[in-house]
């Protein structure tokens, strides 16, 4: 670790010590559940691990193995530790081997997520049928978040510690193997999983596992066979299990046999065999499966022989068949479930759609994508920075962040005019004159992402950063031409570009460069033929329009040759009406087509002076003849469709394909950035049944009395019972009313009411009754009193806030309510908690490797006062527009976060002064005073916070940080969303008490924190992302044969891991004004009904290129109206019924007609209304879209089964024209 | 309809009246298709034989090895026989008379001499053009009240019966009776049953003790159904223990009306034209079959519904389908449906995959459709209807409510092997799709339209692709099988259909003859 990089995590270290110490002192004057913070602090993965699983001796034993072999070995290793007790405190051979399971789990997992606490219920030691013992371990539904690998290796490891603590294995009975096999299926079918083992499979696993996977039930649906089995609880899919089976085992097996083999105690041989996909009963193989086995075989000896000749066949018409332009293949996967409202951008590989362009921005990489910030305008809004995409390749979905270093779309405008449009403000500008987007512009994906999908290279557009390499390969001193101030190498003069292709040799300029290769040979002959008709003229505006004079190619008007000219995107005017097409940058574009210009003297010295300059003739130098054979069939999809080849022939320059890749992609999610709230939104947590209302307001609570007798505000309420250890008081709170004391909770035994402890494992039992102690007992409290004496305590009056909001119930263990204090002042400053205590802030997550500080809206003090001393040359900071590479734990508000932050904060100083008496610790004045300030960051699913610090602020609506702190929180780009709360939030308010005691209560919850990042700890898809200036040329050329992206070398970040560099050399290739461009909410966010959405969607199919409109209507008809409009019409068929007043529900409807409980009026809860609200748009749409008949038609006998159901055959509903 | 099994071989024989040797059964059960091949053999066998022997067998089996497409059970004339040391029937096959080819249409007139002055066709419980629900709850309540008014008065006169809001102020340990609509079938914890009786005034549990007779009938009950319960009242009138189960039911007295005449009518179902899988060459052999001398006494086709494969069924459809525009699935089914002779009545409702409301009762096509099949000038009813057939009523149901009585029903009860069994239920119930709120879907009307007011002589259904007959307090239970091959779908969940079959019914006697046609 560098120097400095010591120096800047010791600083937030320093600045958590001191939060540290505030939160400690306050947690000993308050009322909290514990009298100290909850989150205790990891320095690193070992440490984690410990404190999620709460083994002590762990992080020793974790650290001592790291350095010296893989985690997966460790995990092994650990487990011969628990099996002979020198790790871990268990007395029994289940707990040995529950104890290994989970720190296996959570070794794998780096000790972030909640899989090793929630997703392993239990491990149990069961009886085979022969007598001997076998371990059953219980999982459940959160095992999910661990990765199939880690699921794959916990059977394993279970199964290893089993061997060693001396148990059988597991003999499964055949009814239990269907079972299996059946479950699998239905969770499949229910939740659905990502791999689903086929029943032969899945029984061939079943068969074979030597230990039984069992676990809790996690749907509704019950399976139809094997049910009421002796060892399965019941009849439902057990989600865990199916998980572990399908994606853990069926997924993983090649990994766990890597593993496998080193082990002696233990043996899985028929790995092999599911890999190789025999899973062929040995009994079904002993009876008759030889002979068939032979015949397949020989079958397959056939095939294989055919396909060798096909093979060869095929070598053979290659040399033959002319060869065509490398392609990707299409894929039309992310259309799929295409809804109304999120539009489609850009169909599979469609022409018009966006280009690809190697590259990483500065706020790329990790499953995001680089759109040009005026396509995000142009298409009308959509597009905003973090909108998730579903796209074609490499991934499935990608984040979107702005970049404007890259090419941006072209239009045609109703004017005619076909113009490029790199500026975001002339996008708003020319906007309404849209009458087609014929280019969406470039498309930025990233090297790291090929590598992390393992998708082969897709060939290159050809841009800048390849051309000047090709220059400088074709022996060009590029650099003395960087540094002459005439010329521009990137955006050079049309003239520049000709005399650069024509004397040096090297490929022409890709800003001269059309898109050749997407019309076909003919056009191209066509175009060329309409050139030769052409003339030159001065436009007269005097302009030089980079041609070195005032002149312009004018084309006769004509359909064929705008259409081909709009296909090869050249910015030029259609003046139908004049009979003229101009062209202002027309040399290098009458290169490409075969022509020269040749100088003509003026006829006439009549001519005046000005006018008698040259004019200039082109001389076609090739005839439709003279095109090969080769170029004449040139093609993709059909000989002859791409003209490039020909181009090339007539051309005297090298022309390469300008953009071979297009990508297709449609809306996925819309970007967010708003305040976790529960629904409803809740103040505090503390209980007050119905009491409060439907609001649940605390002050309505305190007011309330169910008969004239009862006492005002007294309610009763389910909560937790604590007694005083010093004088003895019983009372619900955490702090003695009478003496001030911390109190305990007071378990007693149901049955006979004596009080019990606590065992170490936190379990309570009476020993006498065998029955579970509980401390919740359903007492009357006076919420009056309460709500009352905590404003005063706090020296607030009601009308600081507009409404407490309190909870119905507690769903904790132990039902221990906040005070209410803590509530009044939350509701003071509009903020609202979270199921754990804390306030939270949810951000789309989006990564940036370096940032300025103009675009964060700081000065250059406060980044240096942050520590930033040097922008990414090395140079001094001196100045706001200097980028300086960002650390890995500083993270980037957006405006709404910041705001919020700034609410919590007052709230925290508030809390510090009237609740704990102590002094304020933020004091901000304004959002300024945030910046240096520490945050904590935590992933949904995870276990573990961790430690960030704010750098500045965005008016993007995500949360922008380093790439590194997103994977610490095993989360990437793609769409993904996570929290920010305060520092001293977390520290203060919350706890474990408060988390819900059910599945997945402890999920989300800060259990740990990490206070330093280690790059090799976090997710290691951040460590593919690519970490240079320039890919080399090689790499271009390679896309060419989309070779594997393995076998390029570009570093990445995982090169760097545990050296010196870790922390450091996050360089991009590509620069972006500003990492919020473009709009700054999605038109999804922005627009109104979901029909509105809908129709600006369809609108926009319309006019983007790229996109078939008529299949975005049709998949939004089937993906989404269909399925509704039948999903409803069957639910209507088929309803529930509830009774209006008292809400009680009916399978069918009551015979009575009336409510069988209080008499009310029931109701259909399926209504006509909903059933066909759809139905009309659905119409009209397929109508207006000229959907299939196949769609017309479905939607045809839907109405008329709608008619018929809810139309009376003798009673139509008649039109005024039937009067008439 | 595959018949390994030699014991069920042997049932089928005994049901017919025969004994068995051994031997003659296991050469049976190894055919290659056992049920034609009984059929074959029943169809040969001397009138006066009560036991059927091997050499039966044999002779059947090597006649069968010549039959052509057309189906091996065709009958023919009896004139010219092999010379054969097995005794011959009049109605005995012989290869010689079949063209070898198979499949070349028979176009004599001849062989049709039908008088149609003497058939007879008449509709009840049309519903088309009937459908007078909106939708609305009311709709809902109207038709489970007509359920319980209507299939009640079947039970009332049985038992003792009284309301559910009197049983509960009776006095414990009364002996008490109670008619209503299942609401409820729960299990407790020590394995009794609890079952809740709904009537117009409101719910009674009544408690089945896992150790009495009646636990058995638990396992047959759906949500919905109609029946009596007669039981004990608990100490705290709170529950009663049932004594005995009534339901609706066929009378055992039940007499079966027959044709005066010897006449036949052809029962199919699930024609699945459009569909990738529809075997025409198999229906055309059908269509052909009818008009030789052999299906002379053929005057009435009943098609089940499902005429063609239809639209938006499931997702992805389109791809399967080799015809996708809805109307000309119809017109092509009216092609075929114009093969089958000109003089035979043909009644149609609609099934699931018709291009009417998925809602049961499903009305008959509508004006569009019946002019796209107006050729044969069928007669298209609703789903359900009863058509009486010269004295013989027939119920005719599509049958989507037999997917769910055989999901939930145990397996021995109800099975996809055994569709008649499940019928069976239905007719007990009396009731086509009694359980709400399930697989079935349910369009409310002003009465229920599902009930099975009067017990038909033939009920007759569809849908799940598998053949099976036999009769039940001596209604003929009929499903017949489908015109479609095994589908992907039906594959994968390991369905194989008995395709290409036509049950045909004698209505004089209301014997059942399966031709093949695949």
């Amino acid at each position: 670790m560098r120097p400095e990089d010591e120096r800047y995590f010791r600083r937030l270290e320093d600045q958590l010590d001191d939060a540290f110490d505030v939160a400690e002192r306050a947690k000993e004057r308050g009322g909290d559940p514990k009298p100290e913070v909850e989150i205790p602090v990891a320095k690193d993965m070992a440490d984690r691990v410990e404190n999620i699983l709460g083994i002590d001796g762990v992080a020793e034993r974790v650290r001592e193995l790291e350095g010296q072999m893989s985690r997966e070995e460790a995990a092994l290793e650990l487990a011969e530790d628990f099996a002979e007790g020198r790790v871990g405190d268990y007395e029994t051979r289940a707990g040995k081997v529950e104890g290994a399971v989970r720190t296996a789990v959570a070794l794998l997992t780096e000790g972030v997520v909640a899989a090793p606490i929630e997703g392993i219920d239990k491990v149990e030691i069961l009886e085979n049928d022969d007598g001997t013992e076998f371990v059953n371990v219980y999982y459940a539904g959160p095992i999910r978040s661990a990765g199939g690998t880690a699921q794959a290796l916990s059977v394993l490891v279970a199964d290893y510690t089993r061997a060693l603590v001396g148990i059988e294995q597991f003999n499964a009975r055949q009814e239990e193997v269907e079972r299996y096999a059946e479950e699998i299926a239905l969770y499949d079918k229910e939740t659905g999983l990502q791999y689903c083992p086929k029943a032969k499979e899945a029984k061939f696993i079943a068969n074979h596992l030597p230990i039984m996977l069992d676990g809790e039930a996690t749907g509704d649906e019950e399976v139809s066979g094997f049910r009421d089995l002796e060892r399965v609880d019941t009849n439902s899919a057990r989600g865990g299990m199916c998980l572990v089976l399908g994606e853990g085992i069926a997924l993983k097996a090649p990994k766990i046999q890597r593993y496998t083999r080193n082990l002696d105690e233990i043996d899985w041989p028929w790995l092999q065999d599911l890999i190789d996909g025999n899973y062929d009963d040995e009994a079904e193989a002993a009876d008759d499966g030889d002979d068939a086995d032979d015949v397949s075989s020989d079958d397959a000896d056939v095939d294989a022989d055919m396909d060798d000749g096909a093979d060869g066949d095929d070598g053979d018409d290659t040399a033959d068949d002319p060869e065509g332009p490398p392609r990707v293949d299409t894929s039309e996967k992310f259309l799929r479930d295409l809804i109304a409202g999120r539009p489609v951008f850009s169909h599979p590989c469609a022409e018009g759609g966006f280009r690809l362009r190697y590259g990483r921005a500065r706020n790329h990489g990790f499953a995001t994508a680089g759109v040009h910030p005026a396509a995000m305008h142009l298409v009308d809004d959509f597009l905003a920075t973090g909108t998730q995409i579903k796209t074609e390749r490499p991934g499935k979905a990608a984040g979107v962040v702005p970049v404007n270093s890259i090419e941006g779309p072209t239009v045609k405008l109703a004017n005619g005019d076909v113009r490029r449009i790199d500026d975001p403000e002339d996008a708003l500008e020319i906007r309404n004159g849209v009458e087609k987007i014929l280019d969406l512009g470039e498309y930025l994906v990233n090297y790291g992402e090929f590598v992390e999908n393992n998708h082969p290279l897709a060939p290159a557009s050809y841009t800048y950063e390849w051309w000047v390499q090709d220059f400088a390969a074709a022996g060009v001193d590029v650099q003395a031409l960087e540094d002459d101030p005439r010329i521009d190498l990137e955006f050079p003069d049309p003239e520049e570009a000709v005399e650069w292709a024509t004397e040096y040799d090297a490929p022409l300029h890709p800003e001269y460069t059309y898109l050749w290769h997407d019309i076909s040979v003919d056009a191209f002959c066509d175009l060329a033929a309409a050139v030769a008709e052409g003339r030159i003229e001065r436009d007269g505006d005097g302009s030089v329009d980079g041609n070195g004079d005032d002149s312009i190619l004018i084309l006769a008007s004509d359909d064929t040759v705008a259409d081909a000219l709009e296909t090869i995107v050249i910015e030029h005017r259609q003046r139908p009406g004049e009979d003229r097409i101009e062209i202002d940058d027309w040399r290098p574009f009458v290169r490409s087509v075969g022509f020269e210009p040749r100088r003509t003297a003026a006829d006439g010295a009549a001519l005046e002076r000005e006018e008698r300059a040259t004019t200039i003739e082109l001389e076609r130098t090739w005839s439709d003849d003279d095109l090969s054979d080769r170029a004449r069939t040139w093609g993709h999809e059909a000989a002859g469709d791409n003209a490039i080849e020909a181009v090339n022939e007539v051309a005297p320059f090298q022309v390469r394909e300008r953009a071979p890749t297009r990508i297709g992609n449609r809306m996925g999610r819309p970007e967010k950035s708003e305040s976790r709230d529960l629904s409803p939104a809740v103040h505090t947590l503390f209980p007050i049944g119905e009491a409060g209302g439907t609001q649940r307001n605390v002050a309505d609570a305190a007011k309330h009395a169910e008969t004239m007798s009862d006492t005002p505000g007294v309610v009763e309420l389910e909560v937790g019972r604590q007694r005083c250890n010093s004088c003895g008081t019983e009372t619900f709170k955490n702090r003695c009313p009478d003496c001030d004391d911390r109190t305990t909770p007071d378990y007693r035994c149901p049955d006979c009411d004596q009080s019990l402890e606590p065992d170490e494992a936190g379990r309570v039992e009476c020993d006498r009754c065998e029955r579970e102690g509980t401390c919740v007992e359903t007492r009357e409290i006076d919420v009056n009193d309460e709500f009352r004496s905590a404003l005063e305590s706090v020296g607030e009056r009601e009308n600081a806030f507009e409404i407490l909001k309190g909870v119905k119930g507690l769903s904790s263990q132990i039902k221990v309510p906040e005070p209410i204090e803590k509530g009044i002042l939350r509701a003071k400053h509009d903020v609202s908690s979270f199921k754990d205590g804390t306030v939270r802030y949810d951000m789309t997550d989006l990564p940036v490797t370096s940032v300025r500080a103009s675009e964060l809206d700081i000065d250059v003090g406060q980044l240096q006062a942050l520590g930033y001393e040097e922008d990414i040359h090395g140079e001094p900071l001196t100045h706001e527009d200097q980028l300086v590479e960002l650390k890995v734990q500083d993270i980037v508000l957006s405006d709404g976060a910041a705001e919020h932050m700034l609410r919590t904060a007052d709230f925290i100083d508030d809390l510090l002064e009237q609740y704990y008496g102590l002094e304020s610790f933020y004091e901000f004045e304004d959002r300024q005073d945030l910046v240096g300030e520490l945050v904590f960051g935590m992933a949904p699913h995870t276990s573990a916070a961790t430690v960030g610090r704010v750098i500045g602020f965005t008016s993007a609506a995500v949360g922008y940080a380093h790439p590194y702190f997103h994977a610490a929180k095993r989360r990437n780009c793609d769409g993904d969303e996570d929290c920010v709360m305060l520092l001293l939030d977390g520290l203060l308010n919350f706890s474990k008490t408060f988390l819900p005691d059910q599945r997945g209560g402890k999920m989300d919850a800060p259990l740990v924190m990490s206070s330093r990042i280690d790059p090799s700890e976090i997710d290691d898809e951040a460590h593919n992302m690519d970490v240079v200036t320039q890919y080399p040329r090689d790499f271009y050329l390679a896309t060419r044969e989309q070779a594997d992206p393995e076998d390029v070398d570009i570093e990445i970040a995982e090169e760097n891991l545990g050296t010196d560099l870790e922390y450091t050399g996050f360089d991009h290739t590509h620069d972006t004004t500003n990492i919020a461009m473009g709009p700054d909410l999605s038109a999804y966010k922005t627009l109104g009904s979901m029909m509105d959405k809908m129709d600006a969607q369809l609108e926009l199919s319309r006019k983007l290129e790229a996109v078939d409109e008529t299949d975005v209507a049709e998949r939004v008809i089937e993906y989404h109206f269909l399925p509704d409009l039948i999903g409803n019409l069957r639910a209507f068929s088929r309803q529930e019924t509830r009774c209006l007043d008292c809400g009680e529900k009916f399978r069918r409807m009551p015979l009575t007609g009336d409510c069988r409980e209080c008499g009310g009026r029931v109701n259909l809860t399926v209504h006509k209304g909903s059933v066909n609200k759809y139905m009309q748009t659905a119409i009209q749409v397929a109508d207006e879209y000229d959907c299939r008949d196949y769609t017309k038609q479905r939607l045809e006998v839907l109405e008329r089964s709608l008619e018929s159901i809810f139309e009376n055959d003798k009673n139509k509903q008649s039109g005024i024209e039937d009067f008439m | 309809m595959p018949l390994e099994a030699p014991a069920r071989i042997v049932g089928e024989l005994t049901s017919r009246g025969y004994n068995a040797e051994r031997e003659a059964v296991t050469r049976l059960a190894a055919a290659e298709n056992p049920n034609a091949a009984l059929e074959r053999v029943l169809e040969e066998i001397p009138d006066d034989a009560l036991v059927v022997r091997t050499d039966h067998v044999e002779t059947a089996l090597s006649t069968a090895g010549a039959a052509g497409a057309v189906g091996a059970e065709t009958v023919a004339g009896a004139e010219s026989q092999p010379a054969d040391s097995t005794p011959s029937v009049s109605t005995g096959t012989s290869p010689e008379d079949r063209d070898p080819t198979g499949g070349s249409p028979v176009e004599t007139e001849g062989s049709r001499s039908a008088d149609p002055a003497q058939r007879s066709l008449e509709i009840v419980g049309d519903m088309t053009g009937q459908s007078t629900g909106t939708g609305e709850y009311s709709d809902f309540v109207s038709v489970f009240r007509d359920r319980l008014d209507r299939l009640g008065a079947k039970l009332r006169g049985r038992v003792n019966h009284r309301p559910a809001t009197a049983i509960q102020d009776m006095p414990g340990g009364s002996e008490v009776a109670m008619v209503g609509l299942v609401n409820d079938i729960r299990s407790t914890a020590s394995g009794h049953w609890l079952i809740e009786l709904e009537d117009a005034t409101g719910t009674f549990p009544w408690l089945v003790m896992k150790d009495r007779e009646y636990a058995d009938l638990v396992g047959e009950l759906l949500c919905d159904e109609v029946l009596a319960m007669e039981g004990t009242l608990a100490d705290d009138s709170g529950i009663a223990f049932v004594d005995a189960m009534h339901f609706p039911d066929v009378p055992r007295t039940h007499e079966p009306s027959t044709a005066d005449r010897h006449v036949q009518a052809a029962l199919i179902s699930d024609v699945h034209v459009g569909s990738q899988e529809f075997m025409a060459d198999a229906w055309n052999a059908f269509a052909d079959w009818l008009h030789t001398p052999d299906a002379q006494h053929v005057e009435y086709l009943l098609l089940a519904g499902d005429m063609v494969e239809g639209v938006g069924v499931y997702p992805d459809q389109d791809e399967e389908l080799d015809i996708v525009d809805i109307y000309e699935q119809y017109e092509a089914f009216s092609e075929h449906l114009k093969k089958i002779p000109g003089d035979i009545e043909i009644v149609m409702i609609p099934g699931n995959h018709d291009a009417v409301r998925l809602a049961e009762p499903q009305p008959g096509f509508d004006e569009e459709l019946r002019e796209i099949m107006s050729v044969h000038d069928p007669q298209i009813v609703s789903n359900p209807s009863m058509v009486t057939l010269e004295g013989v009523s027939v119920l005719m149901y599509h049958g989507v409510s037999l997917d769910e009585v055989i999901a939930e029903l145990p397996e021995e009860k109800a099975s996809y092997d055994d569709p008649h069994k499940a019928m069976y239920h239905l007719l007990k119930k009396r009731h086509v799709a009694p359980q709400f709120g399930g697989h079935t879907r349910l369009a409310p009307e002003e009465k229920d339209y599902l009930i099975i007011d009067e017990v038909p002589d033939i009920f007759h259904t569809g849908h799940v692709h598998k053949l099976g007959f036999g009769k039940y307090h001596d209604v003929l239970a009929i499903n017949s099988g489908c015109w479609q091959a095994q589908t992907d779908f039906q594959k994968s969940v390991n369905i194989d259909p008995d395709a290409g079959f036509a049950p045909i019914v004698d209505l004089d006697t209301l014997d059942v003859t399966v031709q093949k046609f695949s």
